[in-house]
């Protein structure tokens, strides 16, 4: 009897057991999942100070203006991974700058500057692919990630990226803050705002560069903003937000690869279903609390 | 107590004897219309001086050009001798703080913010920021609520965690905006007695107001203004009718009665933001 019911009890244990481990038995998907994580956590350490600050229109806008690049760095490296994500990195460093210039020079509203930038940069991006069709099916894995592509050298390369970006986080956290939270103090502090805008809109494009082999470039600000957004849903402390953002995304993408895997679709597009599901719940969740405190003191 | 004195330095030093600011010919043009006009101007150090006019007459403008966040069309500004941007010795307290009330930080963590010059790049808070912060919170009487989330805060506990913050920050000159709008009195006289603590440190306030009974009851100097400087100086100089008329032009009756003088209808109240420069 006894034994019978252990026997019963296990059966389904150890048929999860091995529908996890399953997809684990492919190289691919392990360096998919290492890099779901680690690109989870950079997006939702980014995408705290992106929410924060209300840019996520400078996100997207980011994003989509690094098509030109990745058309560029493929064309002159016939396909390097590396110099790729480098020209695709510099471009987004050029267009966040850009972006400020336009905005700062007067006259033209930010998010002005940003759709003109954004709009122009990616139709160059999509002249440039269309240009050389033979190209057009490996650019798209950029538009829409491809999990499957991951080397182990781009594996090497997100977790050295992810971990700087990590340090810079760490010792900026007051100087970010600040910056987040009120800018006429930085000005009184004399901080130099300049500068620690241009930092975060490089971590920004970092993020960005590094997410799209995961979500691609069309998808990527679902990654950036959505844990964080659900995370501010959660707590009032920043540092608890950035620790429930990084374990959302990362979450998330863990969860998005298995659905991928077990329902054979797109990756990227697994990755950011999951995110969305998890903020719906916490809204839902979180309005219920808020009704039954209403309820409860009227 | 004393460890708020013996604060690290600024990058720029200055003596307490200078004078707190110093104006000559400042002007301010924006967009097409004059917001100051040719203010010239010396306040001495560790005064507590109410800066009083109508709407638009330029307040907020003055505040922002000594905070160094405009830029001034012509004139020099000094600051305990310095231009504005020089200093990190200077706490500005704006009207409808620009602040997010959800942002995810509490009031100590506000309150520190003021020191993140002072610590330095690289550096985080130490013990000894972290008990500036707290006793810079006991002098506003907010100690209990250190940890409290700011949406929860009232409104004068708003401001007076921003002046924690300026006392934390070591700050020589505290600029506050209408600090007291949209208080009740109790608030409002928590806030004042804080100013006299603050004038014992030797801390020069400007706070810009409406009330210009209040202006005249607790402020060693007035600096009355309409995009010209109309008077500074102590209370009777600058209340006269002449002066007053001057200010508030038609929108402002000055009666005097026996029992002293009485200014009615100030047109002030707290409309907020009006263009500068509007009226004249």
């Amino acid at each position: 009897m006894v034994t019978a019911a252990g026997i019963t009890a296990m059966n389904p244990k150890v048929a999860m057991v091995d529908w996890l481990l399953e997809p684990l038995a492919f190289e691919f998907m392990q360096r998919g999942l290492l890099i779901a994580v680690i690109v989870g956590v950079i997006c939702a350490l980014v995408g705290v100070y992106i929410v924060l600050r209300g840019m996520a229109f400078l996100g997207d806008a980011l994003a989509h203006a690094i098509l030109p690049g990745l058309a560029v760095g493929y064309l002159v490296s016939a396909g390097d991974r590396s110099a790729i994500f480098w020209w695709a990195l510099g471009t987004a460093v050029l267009t966040s700058v850009g972006i400020g210039a336009l905005s700062r020079a007067g006259r033209i509203k930010q998010d002005t500057a940003i759709g003109i930038v954004f709009a122009g940069m990616f139709a160059l991006g999509i002249a440039l692919i269309s240009s050389v069709r033979n190209y057009a099916v490996d650019l798209s894995h950029f538009l829409f990630g491809n999990i499957l592509g991951v080397t182990q050298n781009d594996l090497w390369l997100t977790a050295g990226v992810g971990l700087a970006v990590l340090f810079i986080v760490f010792v900026f956290y007051k100087e970010f803050l600040v910056l987040s939270f009120d800018p006429t103090l930085v000005t009184t502090l004399r901080l130099p705002a300049r500068t620690l805008e241009v930092l975060l809109s490089i971590l920004m494009a970092v993020a960005i560069v590094v997410s799209l082999q995961t979500v691609g470039v069309a998808l990527v600000v679902a990654l950036l903003v959505t844990p964080a957004a659900a995370a501010s849903l959660l707590t009032k402390n920043l540092r608890n937000m950035m620790f429930l953002a990084s374990v959302i995304a990362a979450g998330s993408g863990v969860v998005g690869l298995y659905a991928s895997y077990y329902l054979s679709i797109a990756s990227g597009a697994a990755v950011v279903l999951t995110c969305t599901a998890v903020f719906v719940l916490v809204w839902i969740w979180r309005q219920l609390g808020i009704r039954r405190r209403q309820v409860g003191s009227s | 107590m004393l460890s708020l004195f013996t604060k690290q330095k600024p990058a720029t030093e200055h003596s307490k004897a200078d004078p707190a600011i110093e104006l000559r010919n400042l002007s301010l043009r924006f967009e097409g219309h004059r917001a100051l006009e040719d203010l010239s101007l010396t306040v001495d150090s560790g005064l507590r001086v109410a800066v009083v006019g109508p709407n638009g007459a330029g307040k907020s403008t003055l505040f922002n050009i000594l905070a160094g966040i405009l830029a001034p069309s012509g004139g020099e500004v000094r600051v305990h001798g310095h231009l504005p941007a020089q200093h990190q010795c200077l706490a500005y307290v704006p009207q409808n703080s620009q602040v997010d009330w959800n942002f995810p930080v509490n009031v100590e963590e506000v309150v520190m913010m003021g020191r993140v010059r002072l610590i330095g790049l690289f550096r985080h808070p130490s013990r000894k920021d972290w008990e500036l912060v707290r006793e810079s919170l006991g002098k506003v009487q907010l100690e209990g609520l250190a940890g409290r989330q700011i949406s929860e805060l009232s409104g004068g506990q708003k401001q007076r965690m921003f002046i924690a913050r300026a006392l934390a920050q070591a700050a020589d000159l505290v600029l506050l905006d209408e600090p007291l709008a949209g208080l009740d009195i109790p608030s409002q006289e928590q806030i004042l007695n804080i100013l006299d603590d603050l004038q014992k440190l030797g801390i020069t306030v400007l706070f810009a107001t409406h009330d210009l009974d209040l202006a005249a009851a607790q402020f060693d100097r007035i600096l009355l203004l309409n995009r010209r400087l109309i008077a500074y100086g102590v209370r009777d100089e600058v209340l006269s009718a002449q002066n007053l008329t001057k200010a508030y032009g038609g929108t402002m009756q000055v009666v005097e009665t026996t029992e002293g003088r009485i200014v009615l209808g100030d047109s002030g109240g707290h409309h907020g933001h009006e263009p500068e420069g509007r009226h004249g």
